[in-house]
């Protein structure tokens, strides 16, 4: 009978937090004690049934959780901000104290919950790895037995004698880092502080990582790295609000996540798209109405915050723009391999003041950061416009978008071929682009490795179709 | 069960605390040109303004040796207002390492209390080199010294305990503190002799642990007497009630300390 050890065993496990503690940063004054108890015992002898005074509203960090980590294994938590993952941690640690359930570890924890946490800054570096050392229950000789180790393992040897205040940040997390694992803790703990090294070190600790697993170590892993998680651990917990919204196999878990994530970004992307376009309509009525409509109620300080404006003689307006991708519905949150359609109607106000053999419409997406990404328009592109007498509209499509992560503006405009525009519309859409290959840059071209063997003969070149390029870790 | 494991990894931790309490004396002085210097010129500051106040304005003369007597009772004295005032507020201001790390929170008011201590100790050779400058001997029972001093060291460490955990929850502990060492300070024998205190106020000498440690201090330094048996139960008394007190609101209130910081 094969006996499962865990190293950590978590049952029931919850933990609320009351708002008014976080709110007023903890503490209270006996004065407020002594008057809340004078108040509340005036009003038992008044007799008058008294209100309950505040009703602490309580938040339930993690609810009712059951965790069961097998010794050896890795597990890796994921979940939004908030999500009650460091509360998870710190219930671990023992430095929360949990108000049902329970959390049983067995072995020593090495825990990396935050940067320099537990390192007092105007110690040296050497001083601060004795203390903690000790701490992490090293004894003195041992600890001397693996300093110059530890030091060199962080590459902090030219500073170990300043003290720490003076460190950067990612010479706290080396020193940190180093010194949780030699400490050679049963269960280490990291929380998304490998984030700060530089990629040279970031590529030693995962080395560490992957030799911690190879022998055995429990690992435990919270990351907003995704791909960190699914390549280190052997299974991924999904909390959302406390709770465990999903877990199981890392490549499962984590595409429901991004899922839900690109669920609600989509939602939010919706909704502020929605509000700029109220304020564009609002900052219309200043520009052109003029007269009645000049008065106190415009905004005009939307473009500054949305990034969004529109401008133009309106000589031909555009009433609407959507973006949609495969089908007929609205579309926010895009892979790299999508198609890109942007369908907009247009109106024809004045047809007698403009030259319907000028007009033209175009298009500009920008990145977040200000980046041009490609602007286009009729003209430039050569094709004639079939401008509808009325109403019209009109379809740009882009077959695949190939872009990588990113958020992005869309700018949709209808001028006359010389620039002068008619209706200009700055941020009139707003996508946001989430590959999983983990490729790095703004452009993901449809692409193909090709190898040759050195006789000559070609080899098979397997070709990145759409469906393999979707693979992460597929290419190198 | 508790109170013991808790004072167990006191033991454990030993090597951090010695750590702390070095850290700490030296930092106190870091960046000041006289440095340790400071440990001395502090209390005989203190000691010439009572001197020059109570021996040459007012006239105090129901002592011999004013200037002996004053600094027997005022370096413990020092060790109480630096043990209880750090210790109250050590755990409050004990910051990421209490909310962010593994770190056994009772080490803190430990360190507030050893730190005095090695202050007292250190600042003794001026107390003799006073008491020899002033023709005095220095009587036998001085070997009762150390007993005194750890007596102390246990007393100041319950309540900073106490206080220090306190602390967390209300801040105004730390006021409070603050105020009342000036009160107790009035009302231990230290600027003045046992003797000079009226018949009827003497039980206020006797049962506030603070002036019974300064008769104590009195008694084997100056006096050449053994501390009687009767005092010395009841001080020992006292300590263990406060250790026990400490031991308790600790750890009713240690593991909620991380969220109340």
């Amino acid at each position: 009978m094969a006996l499962v050890e865990y190293s950590l065993d978590i049952v029931g496990l919850s933990k609320s937090f009351r708002r008014k503690t976080l709110a007023r940063a903890g503490y209270s004054t006996i004065k407020s004690a002594l008057l809340g108890g004078l108040s509340s015992a005036a009003k038992w002898v008044s007799g008058k049934s008294s209100r309950e005074t505040s009703p602490h509203v309580l938040t339930h960090a993690i609810d009712d959780l059951t965790i069961r980590v097998p010794r050896g294994s890795s597990l890796g938590i994921i979940g939004r901000n908030g999500s009650g993952k460091s509360t998870l941690l710190k219930l671990i640690t023992g430095i929360y104290k949990a108000d049902r359930g329970t959390v049983q570890v067995n072995g020593r924890i090495a825990a990396l919950i935050e940067l320099g946490a537990g390192f007092h800054p105007d110690f040296t570096g050497r001083e601060n790895l004795m203390l903690g050392g000790v701490l992490h229950g090293l004894s003195k000789k041992q600890l001397e037995a693996r300093f110059s180790d530890i030091v060199e393992f962080a590459e902090l040897e030219e500073v170990i004698d300043d003290p720490v205040r003076t460190y950067s940040s990612g010479m706290f997390m080396r020193l940190g880092f180093s010194l949780a694992i030699h400490t050679e803790p049963d269960i280490l703990i990291i929380d998304e502080v490998l984030a700060v090294g530089d990629a040279a070190f970031t590529a030693k600790c995962k080395d560490r990582i992957a030799q911690i697993r190879r022998e055995g170590r429990t690992l435990l892993l919270v990351s907003h790295d995704l791909d960190a998680v699914e390549r280190w651990c052997d299974e991924v917990v999904w909390l959302n609000k406390g709770k465990v919204a999903d877990r199981g196999n890392p490549r499962r878990v984590i595409d429901h996540y991004r899922e839900h994530i690109e669920k609600g970004e989509e939602q939010e992307l919706l909704r502020s798209d929605r509000v700029a376009e109220e304020e564009r309509g609002s900052m219309d009525l200043v520009a052109v109405g003029g007269g009645p409509h000049t008065n106190g109620e415009s905004r005009g300080c939307s473009e500054e915050n949305t990034q969004s404006a529109r401008w133009g003689s309106r000589e031909v307006e555009i009433e609407s723009a959507v973006l949609l991708s495969g089908g007929a519905e609205e579309h926010r949150v895009f892979h790299p391999s999508d198609g890109l359609r942007v369908r907009a109607q247009y109106r024809v106000n004045d047809a007698s003041a403009i030259d319907t053999s000028r007009v033209a419409f175009g298009i500009a997406i920008t990145r977040s950061d200000g980046v041009l990404v490609f602007g286009t328009n009729t003209t430039l592109d050569e094709v004639v416009v079939p401008l509808a007498p009325k109403r019209g509209a009109v379809e740009f499509r882009v077959a695949r978008l190939d872009l990588l992560d990113g958020s992005y503006r869309l700018d949709i405009a209808v001028h006359r071929d010389d620039g002068y525009p008619y209706d200009y519309q700055q941020g009139a859409l707003h996508f946001a682009v989430r590959s999983a290959g983990g490729q790095v840059g703004m452009y993901l071209p449809k692409r193909e490795w090709l190898w040759e063997n050195v006789v000559g003969e070609p080899a098979g070149s397997p070709k990145l179709d759409e469906k393999h390029s979707e693979q992460r870790g597929g290419t190198l | 069960m508790n109170l013991i494991s808790a004072a167990s990894q006191l033991y454990k931790y030993r090597v951090l605390l010695w750590a702390l309490v070095v850290r700490h004396l030296s930092i106190r002085y870091r960046g000041s040109a006289l440095g340790f210097l400071w440990t001395f010129l502090n209390p005989l500051c203190l000691m010439l303004v009572y001197v020059l106040v109570f021996r040459y304005y007012i006239r105090f003369n129901e002592v011999e040796h004013y200037t002996v007597f004053l600094f027997c009772g005022l370096l413990p004295w020092l060790w109480v207002t630096s043990a209880l005032l750090e210790g109250t507020a050590s755990i409050a201001s004990g910051g990421h390492l209490i909310t962010k790390s593994m770190f056994p929170p009772q080490i803190l008011p430990a360190v507030a209390v050893v730190t005095g201590m090695i202050n007292y100790v250190l600042s003794l050779p001026l107390l003799f080199i006073f008491i020899v400058a002033n023709d005095l001997p220095i009587p036998w029972t001085v070997v009762f010294l150390p007993l005194i001093v750890v007596g102390q060291a246990l007393l100041m460490f319950g309540l900073s305990l106490v206080l220090g955990s306190l602390n967390v929850l209300f801040r105004d502990v730390q006021h409070i503190v603050g105020n009342a060492l000036t009160f107790l300070f009035f009302l231990c024998p230290i600027l003045y002799p046992a003797h000079v205190v009226p018949e009827r106020f003497q039980p206020l000498l006797h049962l506030n642990p603070f002036s019974v440690l300064t008769l104590f201090y009195h008694q084997v330094l100056l006096e050449g007497v053994v501390p009687n048996l009767l005092s010395v139960m009841m001080f020992g008394l006292t300590t263990a009630i406060c250790l026990v007190a400490g031991g308790m609101v600790f750890q009713q209130y240690r593991e909620s300390f991380a969220e109340l910081l």
